[in-house]
């Protein structure tokens, strides 16, 4: 064997919910020779700051009968008839990704939630109870039935626990603080990764027979932003630098609810469990963008309502760039046993208590709804005729089903990553099983990646790696957010460009090799720059409106040119350096009986 | 030395105060013989973090300063640190609250481990320990085909060990870890707690024999050190305790909890 090179059957990339179910199943399924790396430790994987709950129609809860969409819930009586479905629960997630969910890949993942979330259960999952002990259920925007199971408000933190631990129990081997710098593919199959122990330093060529990504979203490329430090969206770019077509990457959710200027989640919770959004006029202004859903209509239509409020002088805070999230009314005991850790955030980082006081809040990019395009099975797609690409599979944020389609309804994505997780490592296991091939890796991977590093190390130019970051993220906060029209989006194209010419001469400081996180940044810069002009260029070329796309220039939605998923390929080598990606469109899976598109009123 | 910095600084002064001294310590094992103090000046607003102050001086003054961080928002447990001697998470430490009267704050690794570089130190002893306790619920066989049936006052008895973040807070402040690591920790007793609690879990006997054996509740020196330093204010000290007790009546607990299965999946009280 060569020097540095590790070998394991099956390579799972990221730690959080996706990865670690897909690594648990395939263990506990008897494949035993695993490996997941993460660039963190798993337990800090931002699957664990999910908050307000995991979507399944179990029918635990209903709202109490002539109380209104917004009165008190009770539990569901022994015996009485189901307060929801899962078709219900399909037709909402539909209607909420505006037609562009695939609706195969929906009717799989609404199906498998209640079986998922019975599993979470029984693993040792600590969710909140009803009075009887059954899980108990709130609401959440977009969904009409209460759906939502929760723990508290610390949901995903739960979650993340639960599969980890039932991980280990299985034996499953963690590479913890292992950096994937690289996906090796020749001839269109994919033969592993190459990685750095970030603790030394070392590059390491890992061979496997299937390779998964669970690396998370790209959110981290907005200056507002509730995503963690480490959702640099490393997977997608890798991807797209492999060969690997990106999905929809112009689709970013922004949460009506980010902490004024700072970003970090309030929970959708908060509305879920009653809270109110005010203006600086005191006025409760969904009343006007959603009359029957008012705070629960879904998140494109929150953020949108909030911005249009912002916009036109009715923002709070100095800067008029805020908006109120009142939670007084819900009273001090339901926001210490609902929403605990939402009062701890508001009070450690912006100095109010939600019981005594509205708190600021404003919108902030959250989740990414596109990503690598894969199957029902978690298998990767090499092209919009459905292609795939042998021995590579993607689950989670990092993957595009798509389930959530032009926006994404809250607790679905918990949902997403389990049932897609859970969904990859069965088919990782029948893959295996099937005679899946180590297959040879010519060259050495691990040199071209040490010689990538040595160049992001020499370069002695005066350009702050951390200034471009900043710059970017401004850009895209700015010009590819909430509302974009075709000037913005360009102008935002063309600084992306002039900051991908800047990152050439940009320093990276620390030159050792021991736990280097200035180079770690470098190379995640370099992630954000190549993916950022991905979605600009899908966003650009997408004239109309539909979901968190929303385009002041194009504002319906146009069924006729645009029910279609984008496809983007990085250029060929032998294309003009400039050359943007090259977009390719794919059809969307719809039932034209059942649910054929329709306008979208809430 | 004279501290020519703070020289003739007022409290008032402090409090209009536009810049803090942050002293870092710092410790390259590959270059360095022992850890050394730097300080840096950093802008601040009323809102500023240590996370943010640490993230200035990586970003503008010296990129190989190393830290762990992620969500910013104390949830991933990644930045657990020392501060002016006690240790908590940075992201959620205001900076200008964090300064003694001539605007400095000491920023050092979390105690009693071994220090990877600056910041950043070796959890291996941690994790191994979390391990050691089976931190994973051992259901019955015969899940049913819905939810086991719990109430919400056994949540309520659980809940707050299910919020532990592992941070490290907690371990790298205990007197007895400081002395030995092969003591389980507080971390890990919080976390057997929460299983052996757990109506559902089958093996509640032998983990008592674990987490109530000699290297786990019986040495704890009931100091509180890691109440004080939980940055989510746990009471592992309190989880200890009722281990300690429930060892000392481990067959009678395991006969209850047998007990208590059999209507695990009938509807609570």
């Amino acid at each position: 064997m060569a020097h540095n090179e590790i070998t394991h059957d099956v390579i799972i990339v990221g730690a959080g919910l996706a990865g670690t179910w897909a690594a648990m199943v395939a263990a506990r399924e008897g494949v035993s020779d695993i490996g997941v790396l993460s660039k963190i430790h798993p337990l800090r994987s931002h699957s664990g700051a999910a908050q307000g709950g995991i979507a399944a129609s179990l029918s635990n809860t209903r709202p109490v009968a002539g109380t209104g969409p917004r009165g008190p819930l009770e539990e569901v009586p022994p015996g009485a008839e189901a307060s929801d479905s899962w078709e219900l629960h399909m037709f909402d997630t539909i209607k909420g990704s505006d037609w562009l969910g695939d609706q195969d890949a929906i009717e799989v993942m609404v199906k498998d939630a209640t079986e998922i979330v019975y599993e979470y259960e029984h693993m040792g999952c600590v969710f909140s109870r009803t009075d009887d002990g059954r899980i108990n259920q709130r609401r959440f925007g977009g969904h009409s039935a209460p759906r939502a199971c929760f723990a508290a408000d610390w949901t995903g933190h739960v979650l993340l626990h639960t599969v980890h631990e039932q991980a280990l129990r299985y034996d499953v081997k963690f590479y913890s603080e292992w950096y994937c710098m690289d996906l090796i593919m020749e001839e269109g199959i994919c033969r592993g990764v190459v990685a750095m122990d970030v603790l030394t330093g070392e590059l390491y060529t890992m061979r496997a027979k299937a390779v998964v990504f669970g690396t998370g979203g790209y959110g981290r490329a907005f200056a507002i932003t509730s995503n963690a430090f480490a959702n640099t969206g490393d997977g997608v770019a890798i991807a797209y630098n492999a060969g690997v077509p990106l999905m929809d990457m112009e689709f970013v959710q922004f949460h009506p609810t980010g902490l004024y200027r700072h970003g970090i989640l309030m929970s959708e919770a908060c509305r879920g469990e009653g809270g109110y959004l005010l203006n600086s006029q005191g006025d409760r202004f969904m009343n006007t963008y959603a009359p029957e859903k008012m705070e629960l209509a879904p998140r494109d239509l929150v953020s949108r309502s909030e911005q249009t409020e912002i916009n036109e002088g009715r923002g709070v805070m100095g800067d008029g760039q805020g908006i109120y999230l009142d939670l007084r009314h819900l009273g001090r005991d339901k926001i210490l046993e609902r929403l605990p850790q939402v009062r701890e955030i508001a009070i450690n980082f912006v100095g109010v208590d939600p019981i005594d006081a509205p708190v600021p809040i404003q919108p902030t990019a959250h989740y990414s709804m596109g990503g690598i395009p894969t199957t029902l099975d978690g298998q990767v797609l090499a092209d919009a005729d459905g292609a795939l690409v042998e021995g590579f599979f993607a689950a989670g944020e990092c993957a595009c089903v798509s389930v959530h389609g032009a926006n994404r309804l809250g607790t679905n994505s918990l949902l997403d990553a389990s049932v897609f997780g859970r969904r990859t490592g069965y088919a990782v296991v029948d893959f295996i099983r099937n005679g899946a091939q180590l297959h040879p890796v010519s060259g050495d991977p691990a040199a071209e990646n040490r010689a990538r590093i040595n160049d992001l190390l020499s370069r002695d130019g005066d350009e702050n790696v951390e200034h471009i970051a900043q710059e970017l993220k401004w850009t895209m906060t700015n010009n590819c957010g909430v509302f974009r029209d075709g000037e913005r989006l360009q102008l935002a194209l063309e600084e992306i460009k002039d900051l991908q010419k800047r990152f050439r001469h940009a320093r990276t400081m620390d030159k050792g090799s021991r736990f280097n996180t200035d180079l770690l940044t470098t190379i995640e810069v370099d992630h954000l720059l190549q993916f950022s002009e991905v979605m600009v260029a899908g966003a650009i070329a997408r004239t109309e409106s539909r979901g968190a796309h929303s385009r002041t220039d194009f504002v319906k939605r146009d069924d006729e040119n645009w029910l279609k998923h984008t496809m983007a390929h990085k250029p060929m080598v032998y294309e003009d350096e400039d050359a943007g990606p090259r977009l390719s469109y794919k059809g969307v899976d719809i039932d034209w009986e059942k649910y054929p598109p329709q306008e979208r009123t809430y | 030395m004279f501290d020519f910095l703070s020289f003739g600084k007022t409290p008032e002064m402090i409090k209009k105060r536009k810049t803090a001294f942050v002293r870092v310590q710092r410790f390259n094992p590959d270059e360095d013989e022992k850890p050394y103090i730097q300080e840096f000046e950093v802008p601040m607003t009323p809102e500023t973090t240590v996370l943010d102050a640490l993230q200035y001086v990586k970003t503008e003054l010296d990129g190989s300063l190393t830290f762990r961080k992620s969500c910013r928002h104390a949830i991933c447990g990644s930045c657990a640190m020392n501060v002016n001697g006690s240790n908590d998470l940075v992201c959620h430490r205001n900076l200008p609250e964090s300064l003694d009267k001539t605007g400095v704050v000491t920023i050092k690794p979390l105690p009693y481990l071994p220090v990877i570089k600056d910041l950043v130190v070796d959890r291996t002893s941690f994790w191994e320990q979390y391990k050691r306790v089976k931190p994973w619920l051992v259901p019955p066989e015969d899940a049913p085909e819905k939810e086991f049936r719990v109430s919400p006052e056994e949540v309520a008895a659980i809940n707050s060990a299910e919020t532990c973040i592992m941070c490290g807070a907690c371990y790298s402040s205990c007197q007895v870890i400081a002395m030995g690591k092969d003591y389980i920790g507080p971390h890990a007793l919080l976390k057997s707690f929460l299983r052996v609690m757990d109506p559902r879990d089958t093996i509640p006997g032998e983990r008592l024999d674990i987490s109530g054996g000699e290297d786990g509740a019986y040495r704890c020196h009931t100091i509180f050190n890691c109440i004080d330093a939980c940055p989510k204010n746990l009471n592992p000290t309190e989880a200890i305790e009722t281990l300690r007790k429930l060892a000392q009546r481990r067959i009678a607990f395991e006969e209850e909890r047998a007990e208590r299965q059999k209507t695990l999946t009938e509807a609570a009280d």
